[in-house]
């Protein structure tokens, strides 16, 4: 019967069609919110991920996340690396200024200082160029967002120069640095270069990262920073945590959490009801197969081969439009941070089917009620 | 060519009455001020290898008899045996799948799935009886071959006339060798002549000396078809009468 039941569903090539698309559209809809959501959490400890050397961050008490900082004093790098347990600690520069290039180009720009010797701070992966040349004083490394959006239509911007202040510097490399969430490009500058910019400032280090000694207990360190210097030290883990959280309070995820229900909503109204309609419309034919004997449990495998082939399809060709749009923004410097982890594309597949069946099972006990004997009247 | 059948009145012939026996069969609808009694007390039966009429004005219980004999309604009261099971023994899906192996239909309107190929309509009785698809179709094929549709087995309801669509039906109602054919008003939507070869094919492929067939009609042209007629009105039989042929 189950050959039968797709056979009469294909019939009806504009109801097919109209649940199919129903739920791709839904499903398309769900994992496109969900990834960009996702996507722009990941967002917020991008820069921190991108410290692959660091287990800890030593920062002040009042910072929450990456974007919201405030210095720390002068001599904390020292008593840090004082601390027992800390095995090394190198400073790290983070702060905001406006870059100009020689055409004209301006913008808003994140600048990290790294350490000059050790180089921790930079992004685990360079596209162009090496590493070692921003030691070079007035030296530059860009990411891709950052080159389009100040170079655009250079093919190769090793050599170009970007103002900011009264200090022109020279970019030596292009990073893939992982995409912030502010969306501003990313500089990275040895610290030498990041203190030439800032000769203004009293505090001239973020963040102090760092490792812990083999053996050693992350949150005796941490104690031990705070009780002694008043300082406060996160896991990278914990940082990246401890950003989200902040973002996640501002409402972002009521804002998507919201579209990702109306996507389900009107996914699973549509199907459910264009598929009452099917019913409906077979009502006779149903009674039909009813009188010659079609079992309640026959009519429940029947309808469920329906709406599974429907959902499947729906959920490939939806998640198929959601994958492809993330992959094609990808493409772009400035949204390459998005992508669909799989388990989104899982859950709401998960989340769709889950609410059709409930709707389809509305449509068997239309076909329950059925009345067989209507089919002599 | 059929014969002239010789009419003759009888009394309700109870012992004859091998396929189906109703007896004093009451079915009301409704409660209270608004119940509506269809049948009041019905004594009616249908015998192994004989083709049985139902005939009567609109309104007086032919569909709701022959929908309770079916299982598809439960009568209110009365006796009702159907192949040598009382009523009342069977429930749920034992009745379905009773009626699933021992019962066939044809309906007015044909009730073909649209979707289906007359092939395929006409194995829908073996394939929810578990019988593989391909087998199933290919026995309903030899059935609408051997009453003369073999050309059409593999075309779709909507490009088949209505006695071949009948046909379909009748290829439906026969494929899984029922013991019982239920058959309302199939030719009511035909042409006489259409009508006609449709009931010869009835007479001669569904009659059968282990299967009883009970016809809902109007249509008193082809009423020398039947071996009993019993004429219902206002929701009882008044009068059974037997035809020779």
């Amino acid at each position: 019967m189950i050959g039968l039941a797709l056979q009469m569903l294909r019939a009806d090539r504009a109801k097919y069609f109209a649940m199919i698309l129903a739920v791709a559209l839904s499903i398309f809809l769900m994992q496109n919110q969900a990834s960009i959501m996702m996507s722009v959490f990941a967002m917020t400890g991008a820069q921190i991920r991108d410290v692959s050397e660091a287990q800890f961050w030593v920062m002040e008490p009042d910072t929450e996340c990456f974007d919201q900082v405030k210095p720390v004093p002068a001599n904390a790098l020292y008593q840090v690396r004082g601390t027992e347990g800390v095995s090394w600690a190198v400073p790290l520069m983070k702060f905001d200024g406006y870059a100009r290039t020689e055409s004209g180009k301006l913008s808003v720009v994140t600048m990290m200082g790294v350490d000059d010797a050790s180089l921790v701070g930079l992004p685990p992966r360079i596209l162009k160029g090496r590493p070692e040349a921003v030691r070079e004083r007035g030296t530059v490394m860009i990411d891709p967002g950052g080159a389009n959006l100040l170079f655009p239509g250079e093919k190769d911007v090793l050599g170009k120069r970007v103002r900011i202040g009264s200090e022109s510097l020279r970019v030596v490399a292009l990073s893939d640095a992982s995409a912030p969430f502010t969306g501003f490009p990313i500089l990275h500058m040895a610290r030498t270069t990041a203190l030439m910019l800032r000769q203004a400032e009293e505090r001239d280090t973020t963040f102090i990262v760092g490792a812990l000694q083999t053996g050693a207990d992350m949150s005796e360190v941490q104690r031990s920073l705070q009780e002694r210097f008043g300082l406060k030290a996160l896991t990278s883990e914990g940082f990246m945590k401890s950003s989200e959280a902040y973002y996640a309070a501002q409402g972002i995820p009521m804002l998507f959490g919201l579209t990702i229900v109306i996507g389900l909503v009107v996914g699973t109204v549509i199907t459910g009801q264009t598929f009452m309609m099917f019913v409906k419309e077979n009502s006779r034919h149903l009674a039909v197969l009813k009188v010659v004997g079609v079992t309640a449990r026959q009519f429940a495998g029947m309808l469920a081969a329906q709406a599974s082939t429907v959902v499947f399809l729906g959920c490939c060709f939806g998640t198929a439009l959601a994958a492809g749009t993330s992959e094609l923004a990808r493409g772009q410097p400035f949204l390459r941070g998005l992508y669909l982890p799989g388990w989104v594309a899982v859950a709401t597949c998960a989340a769709l089917a889950a609410v059709t069946v409930v709707a389809v099972m509305m449509s068997f006990r239309k076909i329950q009620q059925l009345e067989p004997a209507a089919v002599f009247r | 060519m059929i014969s002239a059948p010789e009419i003759r009145k009888t009394s309700a012939p109870n012992e004859r009455w091998n396929a189906v026996a109703c007896q004093g069969v009451k079915k009301s609808f409704g409660e209270g001020e608004a119940r509506v009694e269809v049948l009041r007390g019905v004594d009616f039966g249908a015998t192994l290898g004989e083709m049985t009429f139902l005939v009567g004005p609109s309104g007086c219980g032919k569909t709701t008899l022959i929908s309770v004999i079916a299982g598809l309604l439960d009568p209110s009261e009365g006796q009702l045996r159907v192949l040598g099971h009382e009523n009342g023994e069977m429930q749920g899906s034992a009745r379905v799948l009773f009626r699933r192996r021992n019962l066939g239909f044809v309906f007015q309107q044909y009730n073909l799935l649209p979707s289906l190929t007359a092939a395929e309509n006409a194995a829908v009785p073996l394939i929810a009886d578990g019988v593989r698809r391909s087998v199933a179709v290919k026995r309903a094929a030899e059935l609408l071959d051997r009453l003369g549709m073999g050309d059409k087995a593999g075309a779709m309801p909507k490009v088949l006339s209505g006695g071949q669509q009948q046909r379909v039906a009748l290829a439906r109602a026969l494929v899984h060798e029922p013991r019982l054919i239920i058959c309302d008003e199939p030719t009511a939507a035909l042409d006489h002549k259409t009508g006609e070869s449709v009931m010869q094919l009835l007479a001669t492929a569904a009659v059968a000396p282990d299967r009883a067939v009970i016809v809902v009609t109007h249509d008193n042209r082809v009423f020398h078809h039947a071996h009993t007629i019993a004429h219902m009105d206002d929701g009882v039989v008044t009068r059974i009468e037997t035809q020779k042929h």
